[in-house]
């Protein structure tokens, strides 16, 4: 273990929460990339947001005390409007761009990585959060039992495209294609698989959200694991 | 095999109020809500009285009851489409997640839960949160820590394993 290292693996309850610093923030993430403790209780908590967005508003009555809360509205099936209202709602709230990890618990409680369940890409076009981001759920091809979930963020230099998978494969490389409208596929993105089968990794692209037509998750050896259409 | 009073008053006392309150809050109807705590209670009892995970078992229990009164309920025709049936269960189901979610919450220790309500519910960081709640901001990182860590737990040992 490396001198404060304990320090750093208590972070991982801000860390899903949301609230750390930067600075903290940074050190975490690269923490993070090495220690396998911190990847596997991660990745056995990382899906506590979207249950806590589950909670009625701020968490239910055992919460009530607390300041007015905002409603989260308990989804039936995905629908845009109520999404854009309940994203709204959210980045209104938020101080600053909380990690990308409690950030996609808004939009997750619609959307909880369903194998199939599909946002359309302007969810957050009539509310201003900086810099716009659309999260998308990929689905899983038949056959395969992967979870993915994508952040688009609008950069001034094309797409930066943040990544949560679950249950991936544990041995080989992965990859993130993008498809532009000409049918002209990239990679954004490639990482090693890890034991856990959880990764969060960041890729980018030139194209503009708008200009991507599809993403796809596939192994080395091109097989597709997941894809989602905009 | 013979019913045991003692052994299902005991699961009674022990889990009967807390599967009132997430029966009644996913059914909203007070008349049914006795009826299928007791009829859960008394099916868990008898298929599984040792069971490991008894919480969780009686939730799940309540779940299936649940959903089969909804869908015998008839909301829909006989020959509704299976598509429909699905939405409706995947809707109940969040219900009934979400309730367990609160409950869960609940559970967890006050401080805990402070944290959870500070971080995550109202957005504050954990320096906003450390100022706040009166504590270090060392201290709210460990509790944040722990107060993740036991919702994993109170989550799993009521069967929300997602």
């Amino acid at each position: 273990m490396n001198p404060g290292s304990d320090d750093l693996h208590v972070l991982l309850g801000a860390y899903v929460l949301g609230g750390l610093s930067d600075e903290d923030h940074r050190a975490y993430s690269e923490h993070l990339r090495t220690c396998a403790q911190c990847q596997t209780e991660l990745g056995q908590v990382s899906g506590l947001p979207r249950l806590l967005d589950l909670a009625g508003p701020a968490g239910g009555p055992h919460l009530a005390d607390g300041p007015a809360a905002v409603p989260l509205p308990l989804m039936t099936e995905p629908d845009d409007a109520r999404v854009t209202s309940l994203l709204g709602q959210v980045a209104r709230r938020r101080r600053r761009r909380r990690t990308w990890l409690s950030g996609l618990a808004a939009a997750a409680a619609a959307v909880f990585f369903a194998g199939g369940a599909w946002l359309g890409p302007k969810l957050t076009e009539a509310t201003t959060p900086t810099p716009p981001t659309t999260h998308v759920a990929a689905a899983a091809v038949p056959g395969s039992a992967v979870r993915v979930d994508i952040a688009l963020v609008t950069r001034g230099w094309g797409t930066q495209l943040d990544i949560d998978c679950e249950d991936m494969p544990k041995t080989g490389a992965l990859a993130l294609w993008v498809i532009d409208g000409k049918g002209h596929a990239t990679t954004a993105a490639s990482w090693r698989a890890t034991a856990t089968g959880y990764s969060k990794v960041t890729g980018a692209t030139a194209l503009r959200p708008n200009e991507i037509q599809s993403l796809e998750v596939r192994t080395e050896t091109g097989k597709v694991l997941a894809s989602a259409k905009t | 095999m013979p019913l045991d009073d003692d052994a299902v008053a005991e699961i009674y006392r022990e889990h009967g109020p807390m599967l009132r309150r997430v029966v009644w809050r996913a059914t909203s109807d007070a008349n049914r809500v006795e009826d299928i705590v007791q009829e859960v209670i008394l099916r868990v009892w008898k298929q599984a009285p040792e069971a490991e995970n008894l919480r969780a078992y009686l939730i799940t229990t309540a779940r299936h009851l649940i959903v089969d009164q909804y869908r015998a309920a008839g909301r829909r025709p006989q020959q509704a489409q299976l598509v429909e049936v699905a939405e409706q269960d995947s809707a109940l189901d969040r219900a009934l997640d979400q309730v367990l979610v609160e409950e869960a919450l609940g559970r967890l220790q006050a401080n805990h839960r402070e944290i959870v309500r500070c971080l995550y519910y109202e957005r504050l960081t954990v320096a906003e949160t450390s100022v706040r709640v009166g504590v270090p901001e060392g201290t709210v990182k460990s509790r944040a820590y722990y107060a993740v860590r036991n919702l994993r737990v109170i989550l799993d040992e009521m069967g929300v394993t997602r």
